[in-house]
């Protein structure tokens, strides 16, 4: 039996399912799709430096040489897994032996990662594009935070700034004379040829240059625009701290005029006719929504309102369509170019997310929602993105290539994660398409360490036969990518699972809860965003009705009967929670905030998307341990103090008793240590967990009866509500815990019907 | 008063008299002449000064100054002398044969005819209650009675007028009248002049337009300041043709608006390489002191351009420029809405920095094309809600965006050229491209807006004489006084009616003519018809120009002129005014041109000329219709021949295909805007002898200078050793005979013999400017054998010699009497 969690460990894979069934119909059977959640840049101190080129079979295959290959020693072969070519070893391994084998075919490097020789003929580059449309202190803050990027930016890379507000100025930064940007209208849509002739990119309409002189590059070009951080650090902080507020007047009953969707757009034109194809990130700063221009999200009158889930619904969005079809416009060039849009939104109300989202989403970059520019939130999320290997290099690798092989029996479905198709049709393209299909191949314009994929497969059986006994399929993940120290890698993960037949017990003893949980997640959540969610609920219980009809142990129309396995027990209280999860259930969330939580689960690890999805729970109380503690509102006592982490949000709870103590200042008087330390506790707990986190979660420390308590509740399984006496008798623990007010279904009711449903008992 | 006026220009530079005392005679000639070369620079000369006509007897502002030359002056004194003593008793009618009396330039020196009112007509003794000519002239000083007499005569009825002359030192200022207290008639709107008649015990006063009679406004009578009854008898109004007032709110649609300058700098590769950019911008750098901001409140701007624009931000508080481009010019738009238009006085400092930084900044430009339209547009957008003066330095033929001339006809320009006039802008064209440019379009733009077209062909600011050249008159036109926001009409007595309307400005409604920024010294012309019978003894004309001073004060200049009316032909010859007419024509010709083919703008002037000459032989000659031995006319327009040939010859309108549209264009844009004491010598260029003048010449006199006589203008006059000055406001030749002397070659040159000079345009230090107006001219200095183009060059301003197909004066003068005989 594979520990998940070691496999993860070496290779970034979790998958759902470690046995494969054999049979394309019995794969069906299975419910859960085998598919992968599979971190490209899992961190692996172990890794050896492999500055070779790697050996790849011949084309179209290319797979990569892995230890799953067969070799043939003395013939200097190698047969190809994927295509099962033979192909000769490249003149310089004619040393190979049994005893002297590269580090590529060991056992242990399933995972591997190549230097290649040819650096990046571009460093990375990072164009700010700041809003002025902020009050002083916002500004200020904004302007704070990116002069410190600067410095953790690597000298060599290159950086730019845009600011925009009434109209989008693009800041020549290395001008000597005086400060001097372009400035362009904000309510147009300039085309690229445009942005390239007005940013004086191309040289048309120039006098030749006088004989024997040549053409100043420095005077046009786009490095007027774009320069290492190493030679104008000084003046692109001086361009900062001279930021002003957008100049022009606003009325009391508008909005600022904020062309977010025209600076985009010039952004986009800059880096797309200068550097296509190269490292780069549009790092956008928004400190409200798009009043003006394409994209524009809310007209500047303040007595319209800024679009709810409510008015999308009902198509009464005034300029929701429209924005969205700018910013997908937008995101297909900025992704093909191989650039990244990161969103950081620094504002208490929408900034346009839900429109926006198309940009990161198929670029991978980020995006933060924070209240301010001055909240911590914003500045450690947004200097957090620049932190650095133990060689002091970026963690982020930009203009990704991410590329899965699979054996014949073995399709690709598709991926779903922050990307783009790269359009390869090979043959290991499947018929079903789960989402980002028809392809084998993704740009994923950055990533991180924790950038995480889920890929989908289906098993094809031709005609319908089995495969043969013992039979093994495999999988290879290849990931090109620019390092941030200009080098481009290729990290390459090979990893091979069993077949079996229908009805083997391996198959169901192979299953992951906690990845099946994610994966089926990202596939709900991708439906969401295209189908109403009642379809995606109805979807989701019907799936996971037919995976304990499958595989659970009952009596027909018995639903005392019924037995889920340890590997199936808690898959249904994931599905629980993840119908209640803000990622299915707009209710209560605005737009932006929807997008934004449905991108962040869509990024994260296994863990981290389990957290996401049941948050976890701490309970801390005098004489006992710290536990995890059910989440559950029976879990809600007067003498505890809870911790919960749901991942956004990190909020320390404390029972009546406690507050009362606390507020009687008993934690500052001698003979109360105990006391002290128990307040202490969840708060040291809480700063761990916010250690490596990103974005940084909402901290919030509450009282019980208080205000903010409503985010805990708003999580807790409502075994006890102001309902359950008499709809459901007195639940567990009633009396003990605190009476959630809510039509919500608990977990016993939901797991009550889902036995009869699964038994096919009659439900009531 | 010569056609100069009395204008009161000043004749001397102090300075340049502090240089004078060591020059050798040629030296002291050469400033003596270069005085005069300055048309409208010169004070009278020739009339008798004992012969003053009392309504230009007026302290300082006529500048009456006896004769300083030669004895023509007793003679024509004598001639004229009978005249000004008559009082009211009519023109006197001397009839010329042209063909026996040949052109003599110092009769362009003589003033008009006088204007002799019946008596009691003014209720002023003062002889400054009528119009001096230099402010306000009409080609006839009697008006006939009926149109059917005026037709008889074939003279044109116009006014000439300048009524924003320019004053110098020693000239009196213009009245102004700032109680507030504008008496006008109720029912014509005319102001309350010396015109008017009180009646009813002074409680009333008559119209003198109408008739109208109208109340005395209560305050007319009271000493604002003294606070108790003042004279009415002293009032300005009362006394004087040319007067302002101070105009209350009510002649305000706004509070009166600071003065604004907006700078348009071509900065194109073409720009910069001429060394234009660099010349303009240390030019305004030097000139910041010189612009008007009396008041504090000016405010300027610069917008640089080539195929983009540059704006430049200066923000209180900071004196570093900031530059924002914009090259959406299909979709022009301002980038900010602060700091781009900045009071001079706050934001001087960065201003300067801004002027010192401009050259550097597009020093490596590369760039060819010029957005001139959408820089328009541009400082139109900043400075519509204002208006002010948008100056253009362009240096090439604009290509990109709105009003890009690379397509003919392009109708930009005019339609901008309304908006700007609806919004008080007025733009200024200075002109730079050594290839076509299109002057003819963009001098639409100063045409419809009363801004002025300056021409520098070819600039190279390599060449010292060019850069002078344009710094000086961008140095004057940046000095100068401007009117703002202004409205000009202009008013007659009954039975008279503003036709047609001439010159740098907007006919708004009829007669209201629009003049967002009106400079010193432009002038213009105003066909007048008599549509119905006169019967009052004189009339009068009164121009009105509401305006904003650019100190801030609305007021409004009233220029009157009373006339004496005539029903006889033989005074309406003898009234008419040769130099008022001949600047008619120069309009018309223009205006012919453009609506029609050169040529017929041609035909039109010289029929005019014709006809004039017909009328006068049938009905002022015994010899009536048929031939006739000699070629008549009345000595009062004996030049008028001569003129028309002026006219025919100038580039603006000569019969020529080698003139390059550009330049013809800035010649027309001249014809159309100079005032006459400018306008004559660009017709009737000065040419001097310098190698023999009489001995007092080039000293200073009584009254200045004293100055050579002026020659023909032919080239039987230039002597082998001889060393000439011609010259016309625009152009300066220096003609050296080819065996001049070393000792004047010397003298004049600093060179040892004339072999050692070269021909060509040049700056001869001992050669100062001292000139009215904003043109400096260039100078070449021409050799009797030198380079064939520029010696003909010089030549062709020898009007009365003929050119190729252009006819010599003889031969035109047997045209005209061929043509007058045929009838
Ligand atoms: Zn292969
Ligand atoms: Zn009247």
């Amino acid at each position: 039996m594979l520990n998940f969690e070691d496999v993860e460990e070496r290779d970034g894979v979790r998958l759902s399912w470690n046995v494969w069934p054999s049979s394309r119909i019995e794969a069906t059977r299975t419910v859960v799709p085998i598919s992968a959640l599979y971190t490209p840049l899992k961190v692996r101190e172990d890794l050896p430096p492999v500055l070779y080129e790697p050996v790849a079979c011949k084309p179209p295959c290319r797979a990569i040489l892995n230890p799953y290959c067969q070799i043939d020693i003395r013939g200097k072969l190698w047969i190809c897994p994927f295509c099962l070519s033979r192909n000769a070893f490249p003149p310089h391994y004619k040393d190979i032996s049994n005893t002297n084998l590269p580090a590529e075919l060991l056992p242990k490097y399933t995972t591997i990662e190549y230097t290649l020789s040819r650096p990046a003929q571009v460093p990375p580059i990072f164009l700010f594009v700041v809003d002025t449309c902020l009050d002083e202190e916002d500004l200020k803050a904004l302007r704070d935070a990116i002069v410190v990027s600067l410095s953790l930016i690597p000298p060599y890379a290159l950086v730019g700034l845009i600011t925009y507000g009434t109209m989008t100025q693009v800041h020549e930064i290395g001008y000597p004379e005086c400060s001097k940007s372009y400035v362009f209208r904000g309510g147009k849509e300039y085309q690229p040829k445009q942005i390239q002739e007005m940013l004086g990119l191309s040289s048309q309409s120039r006098a030749a240059p006088r004989p024997g002189q040549p053409l100043p590059q420095q005077a046009f070009g786009a490095a007027r625009f774009l320069m290492p951080v190493s030679q104008c650090e000084f003046q692109l902080t001086s361009i900062l701290e001279s930021l002003t507020r957008d100049p022009w007047p606003v009325a009391n009953d508008k909005r600022a005029l904020r062309c977010t969707g025209g600076a985009l757009n010039v952004a986009v034109g800059l880096l797309e006719t200068a550097f296509p194809n190269t490292g780069a990130r549009i790092m956008l700063f928004a400190g409200g929504a798009a009043t003006e221009g394409p994209g524009m999200v809310v007209s500047n009158e303040l007595k319209e309102p800024i679009r709810s889930h409510h008015d999308i619904e009902r198509d009464s969005a005034k300029h929701y369509k429209r924005a969205i079809k700018f910013y997908e416009g937008l995101a297909r060039r900025v992704s093909n170019n191989g650039h990244v849009v990161d969103l950081f939104a620094g504002c208490l109300d929408q900034v346009g997310l839900q429109e926006m989202k198309s940009l990161p989403n198929s670029t991978n970059g980020v995006i933060v929602l924070s209240d301010s520019f001055a909240t911590s939130i914003f500045k450690q999320s947004f200097l957090r993105l620049f932190n650095k290997d133990d060689q002091g290099h970026l963690t982020m690798g930009f203009n990704a290539t991410f590329d899965v092989q699979t054996t014949k029996e073995l399709k690709v479905s598709g991926m779903i994660g922050h990307g783009i198709s790269a359009g390869k049709k090979s043959p290991c393209v499947g018929e079903t398409e789960i989402g980002i299909g028809q392809t084998s191949a993704w740009k994923i314009n950055t990533i991180s360490p924790r950038t995480a994929t889920g890929v989908y497969f289906e098993v094809v059986t031709p005609a319908g036969q089995p495969l043969q006994q013992g039979s093994r399929g495999l999988i290879q993940f290849v990931t090109h990518y620019q390092h941030s120290s200009g080098q481009m890698r290729l990290r390459v993960t090979t990893i091979a699972r069993n077949f079996a037949e229908a009805g083997s017990p391996s198959i169901p003893a192979s299953f992951d809860q906690e990845a099946a949980a994610v994966l089926m997640a990202r596939i709900a959540v991708f439906k969401a965003e295209i189908d109403d969610s009642p379809d995606v609920l109805r979807w989701l219980d019907r799936m996971l009705i037919r995976l304990c009809q499958k595989f659970a142990d009952y009596r027909k129309e018995d639903p005392t009967s019924f037995r889920l396995t340890d590997n199936f027990s808690i898959y249904p209280q994931f599905m629980f929670h993840l119908r209640r999860s803000q990622f299915l259930q707009v209710f209560n969330n605005s737009p932006d905030e929807t997008a934004f939580y449905r991108h962040v689960v869509n990024e994260e690890d296994v863990n981290n998307s389990l957290i996401m999805i049941q948050p976890t729970l701490m309970s801390y109380t005098f004489d006992t341990p710290p536990q995890p503690v059910l989440l559950d509102s029976v879990s809600i006592k007067h003498d505890v103090i809870l911790l919960l982490d749901t991942f956004f949000h990190i909020l320390i709870f404390h029972g009546e008793l406690v507050a009362q103590w606390r507020k009687q200042g008993y934690q500052e008087q001698e003979g109360y240590e105990n006391f002290k330390e128990l307040l202490e506790l969840p708060v040291a707990d809480a700063q761990d967990l916010l250690v490596d986190r990103f974005p940084i979660p909402r901290y919030i420390v509450c009282d019980q009866g208080g205000s903010q308590a409503r985010f805990l509740l708003s999580k807790l399984n409502p075994s006890t509500t102001h309902m359950s006496a008499s709809m459901y008798g007195s639940g567990p623990g009633a009396g003990t815990g605190q009476a959630i007010f809510t039509d919500d279904v608990s977990l016993q009711v939901f797991m009550e019907h889902l036995k009869r449903l699964a038994v096919g008992a009659q439900t009531n | 008063q010569a056609y100069y006026g009395g204008g009161g220009e000043a004749i001397l530079d102090p300075g340049y008299l502090a240089g004078q005392a060591d020059s050798t005679w040629g030296s002291a000639a050469l400033y003596a002449w270069q005085t005069h070369a300055a048309p409208g620079v010169a004070q009278p000369q020739y009339y008798a000064p004992t012969t003053e006509p009392e309504y230009i007897n007026q302290p300082g502002y006529g500048q009456q100054q006896p004769a300083t030359y030669g004895q023509p002056v007793d003679n024509l004194a004598n001639q004229f002398g009978g005249m000004g003593i008559a009082g009211q008793k009519g023109f006197q009618l001397y009839t010329t044969n042209l063909l026996t009396s040949p052109p003599d330039p110092r009769d362009l020196q003589i003033p008009p005819p006088e204007i002799r009112l019946p008596p009691n007509s003014c209720i002023s003794p003062s002889p400054t209650a009528n119009s001096d000519p230099s402010y306000q002239r009409c080609t006839l000083n009697a008006i006939p009675t009926a149109s059917s007499l005026l037709g008889k005569a074939k003279i044109p009825l116009a006014l000439i007028l300048t009524p924003y002359r320019s004053l110098k030192e020693g000239d009196e200022p213009v009245p102004v009248i700032t109680d507030t207290v504008i008496a006008r008639c109720r029912r014509c709107r005319t102001y309350i002049n010396p015109y008017v008649q009180f009646i009813d015990g002074g409680n009333r006063w008559r119209c003198c337009m109408c008739n109208m009679t109208n109340e005395v406004p209560q305050l007319f009578d009271w000493d604002q300041v003294r606070n108790q009854p003042g004279d009415r008898w002293a009032r300005a109004e009362l006394n004087h043709s040319v007067v302002e007032f101070v105009a209350p709110t009510e002649y305000m649609v706004r509070p009166p608006q600071p003065a604004v300058y907006i700078f348009l700098i071509d900065v194109s590769n073409t720009a910069v390489q001429s060394g234009m950019v660099a010349t303009a911008t240390r030019t305004i750098k030097e000139n910041l002191d010189r612009i008007p901001d009396e008041d504090g409140r000016t405010k300027v701007a610069i917008i640089c351009f080539d195929t983009s624009l540059y704006f430049f931000s200066l923000p209180q508080g900071t004196t570093e420029a900031s530059m924002l481009v914009v090259s959406d010019i299909d979709d022009v738009f301002l980038p900010k809405p602060n700091d781009l238009l900045v009071n001079l006085a706050e934001a001087r400092e960065s201003m300067e920095n801004l002027l010192d930084k401009i050259g550097n900044m597009f020093q490596e430009n590369s760039i060819i094309g010029s957005a001139l339209g959408p820089a328009l547009q541009a400082g139109f957008k900043l400075m519509s809600p204002i208006g002010g003066k948008i100056m253009v330095l362009s240096s090439s033929l604009p290509s990109a965006g709105a009003g890009g001339l690379l397509q003919a006809a392009v109708p930009f320009y005019k339609t901008f050229a309304i908006e700007c006039s609806r919004a008080q802008v007025s733009v200024d064209m200075f002109l730079f491209s050594s290839a076509y440019q299109d002057v003819a379009t963009l001098a639409c733009l100063p045409h419809y807006t009363s801004g002025q077209t300056y021409y520098y062909p070819a600039f190279n600011a390599g060449r010292a004489e060019d850069a002078i050249k344009f710094a000086h008159e961008f140095g004057e036109v940046l000095a100068m006084p401007i009117m703002l926001e202004a409205v000009m009409r202009v008013r007659a007595s009954r039975g008279l009616r503003m036709s047609s309307f001439h010159g740098n400005f907007f006919v708004r409604s009829t007669d209201l003519l629009a003049m967002p920024a009106v400079p010193l010294d432009q002038s213009y012309a105003i066909e007048i018809q008599i549509e119905e019978t006169i019967n009052t003894p004189f009339v009068v004309f009164q121009t009105a120009v509401l305006h904003t001073t650019c100190y801030g004060e609305r007021r409004i200049r009233v220029v009157t002129m009373a006339l004496p009316t005539t029903s006889s032909l033989s005074e309406v010859f003898a009234s008419a005014d040769q130099v008022a007419i001949a600047t008619f024509f120069a309009n018309k010709a223009v205006e012919r041109s453009l609506t029609h083919k050169l040529e017929d703008a041609r035909d039109l002037v010289q029929k005019s000329l014709i006809d004039i000459l017909i009328a006068y032989k049938t009905s002022m000659t015994s010899g009536g219709a048929g031939a006739s031995a000699q070629l008549a006319i009345s000595e009062n327009l004996k030049m008028l021949p001569v003129l028309t040939l002026g006219l025919l010859k100038n580039v603006g309108v000569r019969q020529s295909t080698q003139i390059p549209p550009d330049l013809r264009a800035y010649a027309q844009a001249l014809l159309t805007s100079l005032p006459s004491q400018l306008l004559i010598p660009y017709l009737y260029p000065t040419f001097y002898s310098l190698h023999n003048m009489p001995p007092e010449a080039g000293e200073i006199g009584e009254h200045g200078v004293i100055l050579p006589p002026p020659l023909p203008l032919t080239s039987e006059r230039l002597e082998r050793h001889g060393l000439y000055l011609i010259e016309d406001g625009q152009t300066m030749f220096l003609w050296v005979g080819r065996d001049a002397v070393p000792q004047l070659v010397a003298d004049v040159f600093d060179l040892p013999s004339y072999d050692a000079l070269r021909g060509g345009k040049t700056t001869l230090r001992k050669i100062r400017e001292m000139r009215r107006g904003p043109y400096y001219p260039h100078l070449y200095i021409v050799k009797e054998d030198g380079e064939p183009p520029l010696r003909l060059w010089a030549l062709s301003a020898l009007i009365q010699d003929r050119a190729d197909v252009l006819p010599s004066y003889q031969q035109f003068i047997s045209t005209l009497k061929e043509k007058v005989s045929s009838t």
